[in-house]
């Protein structure tokens, strides 16, 4: 009864996938040959069994995250072009975000130390900070912790966690739709952070309470995102974004 | 960079199978998800050098490697026994169906959690991952043994007989589940 016929070969057959005289033979010996033949059919039976099971259905959000995804990434090409795995590579870690993103903050926190080392200003070191903080915002699952459209919702929350009043407004009729705010430390100090959107980019609006007088808006760059900074009412601002410098200093104007 | 129009008129079409995939090789919808994202942008950044008629086989390989990845994270991370070495032999005798747990405890519960007449989709969640994915890959996308073997970085001939060996592994398991299934029944 045993078969001395390979079982890859009843596998390729039913497949189709054997070569058109091998395939011949082979049909030949199956209509001699019971124990072949019932192997054939069982394959199949599990084969249609697993087809009938289908896909395994594909949660609906998934289609719109990666749509979101991939404009972001259009729109920020920061990461350089990953090679295509085309075939078999050395095992990456999964987490790459994360990994990018320790990476990017050591790196970050080693270039501030440089500065500091080489005697950077204040001011750079300031503006390194104020740019790593930005960073951090983008690579973390959500860069708010009060999420809101609403200026109402948000100004209330910075409420005892910082000591003093920021500015909140919603500019979404003027296009810088409010995401909401989060606190976050600048030079070993708390600040607040505001978060607008402009398009795709993100804008991080940090404020802290300061003792210098008022000045107005000054714009820098520094690896490629804009810094835009201003004193009102006791207040310093900081905006930072990878948004065009003109944009920016609009939304200085507006706020 | 190029806009994602073109791309995703390329590859958005795939990804349901492209999901189906990773959820095999992962056996967790939500580790499936991630995968699936990474791949897609991953291969939006290579899709300049993509250079081919068809984009299928270029952009499942691409999900299978984040799906790979996933999982040898998971394991690292997990630092359990895994599922290749709980079996003696890739060819072998399957274990005991509970000693899978140990690779992964998501996976059983998941599949515990499916139609107990759906015995061929745990019997499929059992198999080694090398196993696993030529035989979705064949069974549920339909896909040939060229395109099969283009997308798992091997050969035809690999294609041929790791599909015999993961149906022989698959018929195995079901005889014995079935098995256990009529004992029960009395």
């Amino acid at each position: 009864m045993p078969c001395d016929q390979p079982f890859d070969r009843v596998s390729a057959y039913i497949d189709g996938e054997l070569p058109a005289e091998e395939r011949r033979a082979f049909a030949l010996h199956l209509e001699t040959c019971p124990a072949c033949a019932s192997l054939a059919t069982e394959l199949r039976q599990i084969g249609r069994s697993l087809a009938a099971s289908g896909r395994e259905p594909m949660p609906s959000e998934l289609p719109s995250r990666i749509r979101l995804a991939l404009a972001q990434a259009a729109d920020r090409p920061e990461e350089p072009a990953a090679p295509a795995p085309r075939l078999r590579r050395w095992p990456v870690p999964v987490m790459l975000r994360q990994a990018a993103a320790i990476l990017v903050a050591c790196l970050v926190s080693s270039l501030a130390t440089l500065w500091f080392v080489t005697g950077a200003s204040q001011g750079r070191l300031l503006e390194q900070d104020l740019l790593s903080a930005h960073v951090r915002s983008l690579l973390q699952d959500s860069p708010i912790q009060v999420a809101s459209s609403d200026a109402h919702t948000v100004k209330p929350w910075f409420a005892g966690k910082v000591d003093f009043s920021p500015e909140v407004r919603d500019l979404a009729p003027q296009g810088f739709p409010l995401v909401g705010g989060r606190l976050d430390s600048i030079g070993g100090k708390r600040v607040g952070a505001l978060v607008y959107k402009r398009r795709l980019h993100l804008i991080n609006v940090f404020a802290w309470a300061t003792q210098g007088s008022d000045a107005a808006p000054s714009l820098s760059t520094r690896s490629g995102y804009n810094l835009l900074t201003w004193t009102r009412g006791g207040v310093a601002y900081a905006a930072v974004s990878d948004l065009d410098g003109k944009e920016l200093e609009r939304l200085a104007e507006l706020l | 960079m190029a806009s994602p129009s073109r791309f995703e008129e390329l590859a958005l079409p795939h990804m349901e199978a492209a999901f189906n995939l990773a959820f095999w090789l992962l056996r967790s919808r939500s580790d499936a998800e991630d995968a699936v994202q990474e791949a897609y942008l991953r291969a939006f950044r290579a899709f300049d050098g993509f250079r081919g008629d068809e984009i299928r086989p270029w952009l499942f390989a691409i999900v299978r490697n984040a799906a790979y990845r996933s999982l040898n994270l998971r394991r690292r991370a997990a630092n359990v026994v895994s599922l290749d070495e709980a079996l003696p032999g890739a060819g072998g005798e399957p274990g005991p169906a509970f000693q899978i747990a140990a690779d992964e405890p998501s996976a059983e519960e998941a599949m515990i959690g499916a139609d107990e007449r759906d015995l061929v989709r745990r019997a499929l969640a059992e198999l080694p991952p090398a196993f696993r994915e030529v035989v979705v890959l064949r069974e549920i996308e339909g896909l040939g043994y060229r395109e099969i073997a283009e997308i798992t970085g091997t050969v035809v001939g690999t294609v041929m007989s790791r599909l015999a060996r993961g149906r022989e592994h698959l018929r195995k398991t079901l005889a014995r589940k079935a098995g256990k299934d009529q004992s029960n029944a009395m």
